[in-house]
């Protein structure tokens, strides 16, 4: 294909062109912009920390740290999956909302035959969309975010067009069998009595997607495909798979989250899940998977989930508003990504 | 530093580069360099890679805000502190990696940064269509200006870029590796056309690493290494053997096949093998032990057979022979797992994932057999790394170091390294020391014998003659995608392989 | 010479065109009470505050670049125009409103340009930032005007004057037909593609490739802002989520209307014609009876359908890329049908 590569070369990037990498350069790391790349986030929840003990004593005690981490934790369960679609280099999953609404609409829908089928039923739906995503991004290289934000019109119109604008109870459509409260109770359930068992799940599905990033066949071949597409394509990776198959996690983890969603919330409609996506996004990226692809840790993401509910928390605890604190987040997200990119980028390992 | 050991008198110095400096953070680019070229002579610069041709002209064209020394054009001191300022000094530069925007027209990119005006904002589409046309005139090309750029091919976009550079008049002409991309009829009249601007006064630096096309056009040849100059001299009064030696600082050791064993039974076997359009009616056999090579121009249709063979591309018709054994092509992955190795001719676009470590790249088609039950066994991806690393020398020799930060040598031992650790049986090598220095270009060779006298049969793409010379047992000459001609042993000499893939009665090479 | 002007190439070109006549027709004919002069004004009242705030959008992707917060700009622009009218008068506000538009593109282009941030983060940020400054400046209610006059000019700029042509619209359409002709004539408007089809070549051509990002960003502030600043004259009001809907029908607008991701590719007028068509399609079903949820499902299909047809015709373009015309020749004609050729003309 030596003559079709014309308008691909050209999309080099201008630092790469320009000059002569030295060998000697990777030699003296910046251990400080090191540092940052793999431990920044933590550090940054380790400010919060602080911040958190000296606005308020009541910060550090039992029932606020649970207030922190359940407040983040459907958070998390979409974060750890979205972050697959992150570090396989294609960006986002604008239909995350959408899946976790219509996974949870579905469930209740299905409450009526148990509270198993309901589980099965939701997660069915993410097993569905995900494969729609994961085929479509994966085989033909459609656009992911233009995709995605596509099926997200699909799946909301669909939801609205057989719900219209109703919202569903669990306690109603699971009345019969029992059921609903038991959905219902999902969410509030407690191991042990105090700690909530959606941390648990999310502990579960952390740990083992880590592994799986880190040290599966899978993972450590998404690592390349997110890096390179084309590199990895002609080394016999299967891309479309792989692709596909992050975008599946996404969707089920999704999935997941819209079904604990459904029960905190004890209603099942399709406004659920509004602003997952970004949420998640901002969670993924300031955890240290940047959006070029195959970089980033699971570990990271958990990070950035606990550095936005602290973030939430310390600022509720200083009295600052709602509104303010939306403004203060933002702001916080495009300074963490900016540090972060520009020190891999002094380091030249990014481009992002 | 030697002298300028040239005479000039007669014409004027249209650029004078006095003690340029350029440092890169922990290297210096270029060193201390002084360097001329007269109004209506061809200077070519040659030298390795890495020997600092590429920052030289990148600061002539502006591209750097921080070089020392002193530039004067026409006689005049100037400060190249921009691409803009290098233009308005008429400095034209075709770059070697085409600075062509994809999705925008032909006649806009020719035009780019004058489209022509009509009450000054607007611009006057007629005239824009006229003026490209009658540039892309100039190099040849008979094209509608209209068209994406996305759309044509590489060698057409390549004179693209030279038509863009030569509509802006300069008075100096940099041509990096204008070459690379073209056919022989192309490069025919791409050196007519660079005669006739000689013969009107420009002075054209002509970069290349092809020293039969020096010899064919320039008058004059600077020698760089290691960001030094080390001598200038009249093309007439040398030799290529001196600008070698100049080259590489000392004298290459000739490559010569020492192999004495015989080549085993045949490895692979492709008959009748067509893709419409690319290659048709492909036969070819190896034997394991042997290595073939495959010869052709540029866009003859080797890079797309490999890539068939390897189930990357389809395939329309013909039938592929592993061992003996029927297979079908379906998927990289499948030709990799029957013991299938191909390196791709690209490393930086299509070989390596640059952002990620060296042990990353090298793993990256071994990942499936490093692991058990699923989990990465991520010691023996340490170990086989380390092993690989030592073997081919890279260097740093630490197996965490980001690619993007190893020389371009190194890069591609470390794509090499990938598919050694393949193991493979039949290893398919495009374009292997494309753009490497010297020693690494040896190592690659070494490592390609290697390979054969264990038994591996290797398929040896490239259009680098002097490498399939030396390496090949047998070499097949691919031309306009046929296979066309198939020559062994002492019969493989440059010029008729060169004969051959030009499909033509015996074509005398300068100075080759 | 090379040059192809066969049905495909003719269809993917007025693609846009094509669609929002298909659509139209479709509607005239079966959709009750739809051809009239009272719902054509709707029509072209409810496009005309995407179809403005998509030339930013626009422009910025053909910059290769990405502006999630028009949204909340448009918000941003509705909100200020309707707070400043008691200070400022209409005409201050409304410059006051753009400027704050400007300002936010302003602080995108930088962050994006010097401080070489990806565009998705940055504008994510500034989308909650400004949406935060929004609720803060509002404290979460809707704005509102109340005196006589200010209805009167409300009247006035939503009362047709030409056929179905009120003149918030006319002056979207003027302002979207301006920015065409700049973009597509003018050689600064060509300098945002060549920006967008290859930053390394525009920068070499010596374009300030920095300052063309930062001023597509600018631009899109600006027109975000101004189309919701005029949306919140008309209706004399000024609610804080205005823009939350519009950011998705602009996004599928824009690739249904030719814009690419990938940067150097589409038209402002394209955008606004897909915006159009969106919203004909909208009106039409409505008209049938159905709810906003069947508007949802058909704008997701056809941006759906859009895509996949993209993104199939890139793949099978991909597998020829690269084929020998004169290699071609030597097949019969029976092969030659499986095989369809690479090379077309497009626009300028």
């Amino acid at each position: 294909m030596s003559e079709d590569r014309g308008t691909e070369t050209l999309r080099e990037d201008p630092a790469e062109v320009a000059p002569n990498m030295n060998e000697d350069r990777t030699l003296r790391q910046n251990r400080f912009s090191v540092l940052i790349s793999v431990l920044g986030i933590y550090f940054l929840a380790g400010i919060l920390m602080i911040v958190g003990v000296m606005v308020s004593e009541r910060f550090l005690s039992a029932a606020n740290m649970l207030s922190v981490v359940g407040g983040v934790t459907i958070l998390g369960l979409v974060a750890v999956g979205a972050a697959f679609v992150t570090y396989s280099g294609h960006f986002a999953d604008l239909s995350i909302p959408t899946t976790m609404a219509f996974s949870g609409v579905m469930a209740v829908e299905a409450l009526q035959f148990g509270i198993v089928a309901a589980i099965i039923t939701g997660l069915l739906v993410g097993l569905v969309i995900g494969l729609i995503n994961g085929f479509v991004i994966g085989k033909f290289r459609a656009n992911p975010i233009v995709w995605t934000l596509a099926m997200a019109f699909v799946i909301r119109g669909l939801m609205r067009w057989i719900w219209s604008n109703r919202q569903i109870y669990p306690e109603v459509e699971g009345a019969a069998t029992g059921a609903g409260q038991h959905f219902v109770n999902l969410y509030r359930y407690h191991l042990l009595g105090v700690i909530p068992m959606t941390v648990v799940v999310l502990a579960a599905f952390a740990i083992v997607l880590h592994f799986v990033m880190k040290q599966s066949s899978f993972g450590r071949q998404l690592q390349i495909t997110g890096a390179s597409f084309e590199a990895a394509r002609l080394s016999g990776i299967n891309v479309s798979r792989n692709v596909g198959l992050a975008f599946l996690i996404c969707a089920m983890t999704a999935a997941v989250a819209g079904i604990f969603l459904t029960s905190l919330s004890r209603v099942g409609a399709y406004y659920m899940g509004e602003g997952y996506d970004f949420a998640a996004v901002t969670a993924v990226v300031i955890g240290g998977v940047t959006l070029a692809g195959g970089r980033g840790s699971i570990v990271g993401v958990i990070g950035g989930v606990l550095v936005i509910g602290l973030m939430r928390n310390v600022m509720t605890l200083m009295g600052i508003d709602t509104f303010a604190q939306t403004i203060v987040t933002g702001a916080v997200f495009i300074l963490a990504v900016g540090i972060q990119s520009n020190s891999l980028r002094r380091l030249g390992r990014d481009d992002a | 530093m030697s002298a300028d050991s040239s005479v000039q008198n007669d014409i004027g110095l249209a650029l004078e580069m006095t003690n340029i400096t350029k440092a890169f953070p922990g290297t210096i680019a270029v060193q201390d360099v002084t360097f001329r070229a007269y109004a209506g002579e061809v200077h070519a610069v040659i030298g390795e890679n890495g020997a600092g041709k590429s920052t030289l002209m990148k600061i002539l064209a502006g591209a750097f805000d921080d070089y020392e020394g002193q530039i004067s054009i026409n006689g005049r001191a100037v400060q190249l502190h921009s691409p803009a300022v290098a233009r308005e000094y008429g400095i034209g530069m075709v770059y070697q990696e085409l600075s062509l925007a994809g999705p925008l027209s032909i006649a806009e990119n020719v035009l780019v940064g004058r489209l022509p005006g009509r009450k000054g904002l607007f611009v006057d589409r007629s005239a824009l269509i006229e003026r490209a046309r009658s540039n892309l005139a100039r190099v040849g090309l008979e094209i509608d200006p209209r068209i994406a750029v996305e759309e044509i091919s590489q060698h057409e976009a390549q004179l693209v870029e030279i038509a863009k550079v030569l509509g802006r008049n300069p008075c100096i002409l940099v041509l990096d590796e204008p070459t690379s991309a073209l056919s022989k009829e192309e490069i025919d009249r791409l050196f007519d056309t660079i005669s006739r601007l000689r013969k009107n006064g420009l002075a054209i630096i002509y970069i290349s690493h092809h020293l039969p096309e020096i010899f064919r056009i320039a008058d004059r040849v600077t020698v760089l290494r290691d960001g030094r100059r080390i001598d200038t001299c009249q093309t007439s009064q040398t030799t290529t053997e001196q600008l070698v030696k100049m080259m590489v600082g000392k004298a290459v050791e000739e490559l010569f096949r020492q192999r004495d064993h015989e080549p085993g039974g045949e490895a692979l076997r492709i008959e009748g093998f067509t893709r419409f359009g690319f290659f048709h009616d492909i036969d070819l056999h190896v034997r394991s032990g042997e290595i073939l090579g495959l010869y052709g121009l540029s866009g003859a249709g080797r890079t797309e057979l490999a890539r068939s063979i390897m189930g990357i591309d389809p395939l329309d018709r013909g039938s592929l022979y592993f061992e003996g054994r029927a297979v079908v092509p379906r998927s990289m992955r499948q030709m990799v797992d029957e013991g299938l190795a191909y390196l791709t001719e690209d490393r930086k676009l299509s070989g390596l994932a640059l952002r990620l470590s060296v042990r990353d790249n090298v793993v990256a088609s071994t990942i499936p057999s490093l692991c058990r039950n699923g989990w990465y066994n991520g010691s023996a991806a340490r170990r086989i790394t380390q092993s690989l690393i030592e073997r081919l020398h890279i260097y740093p020799p630490k197996d965490s170091v980001t690619v993007a930060n190893l020389s371009g040598g190194n890069q591609q031992k470390t794509l090499l390294a990938k598919w050694l650790a393949v193991k493979p049986k039949i290893l398919i090598l495009d374009e292997p020391t494309r753009g490497v220095d010297i020693n690494a270009k040896v190592l690659i060779h070494r490592t390609i014998e290697q390979m054969a006298q264990q038994g591996t049969a290797v398929v040896l793409v490239s259009s680098d003659l002097p490498e399939v010379c030396s390496l090949a047992d047998r070499c097949a000459v691919i031309r306009m995608g046929h296979v066309i001609g198939e020559v062994s042993g002492s019969e493989i000499t440059e010029e008729r392989l060169l004969m051959l893939a030009n499909g033509e009665g015996i074509e005398k090479e300068a100075g080759e | 010479m090379r040059s192809q002007t066969d049905v495909v190439t003719f269809v993917n070109r007025y693609r846009i065109l094509l669609l929002l006549a298909l659509v139209f027709l479709f509607m005239a004919l079966f959709a009750p009470r739809f051809l009239n002069m009272f719902n054509m004004t709707i029509i072209m009242k409810s496009a005309s505050l995407n179809a403005m705030a998509a030339i930013g959008f626009t422009i910025v992707l053909i910059c290769g670049h990405l502006d999630l917060s028009v949204s909340s700009t448009i918000s941003l622009g509705a909100v200020l125009v309707i707070g400043f009218r008691p200070d400022l008068g209409w005409s201050g506000a409304i410059v006051a409103a753009v400027a704050a538009g400007g300002f936010v593109g302003l602080v995108n282009g930088l962050l994006v340009a010097k401080a070489r941030i990806h565009s998705f983060i940055v504008t994510i940020g500034t989308l909650t930032i400004v949406q935060g400054i929004i609720y803060v400046y509002t404290g979460g209610a809707a704005l509102n005007v109340t005196g006589a006059l200010d209805f009167a000019v409300a009247d006035f700029l939503e009362d047709p004057i030409l056929l179905f042509f009120p003149p918030r619209v006319i002056i979207t359409i003027l302002v979207i037909v301006g920015f065409e002709v700049f973009f597509l004539r003018t050689k600064p408007g060509r300098n945002f593609y060549m920006v967008g089809g290859n930053r390394e070549t525009a920068w070499l051509a010596g374009v300030k490739a920095d300052a063309y990002v930062i001023w597509a960003f600018i631009i899109s502030g600006c027109a975000a802002a101004l189309s919701g600043a005029l949306f919140a004259i008309g209706i004399s009001s000024a609610t804080t989520d205005l823009g939350v809907n519009s950011l998705m029908i602009i996004v599928a607008a824009t690739i249904i209307g030719g814009a690419s991701m990938n940067g150097g590719k589409g038209q402002v007028l394209y955008s606004g014609i897909a915006v159009l068509m969106l919203t004909v399609l909208f009106n039409g079903l409505n008209r049938f009876g159905v709810g906003s949820e069947f508007r949802i499902l058909a704008s997701g299909v056809i941006l759906a359908s859009v895509v996949l047809y993209e993104a199939y015709s890139n793949y099978k373009k991909e597998r020829i890329r690269g084929q020998r015309p004169e290699l071609l020749k030597e097949l019969d004609p029976q092969q030659l049908k499986n095989v369809t050729s690479s090379l077309k003309t497009r626009e300028l």
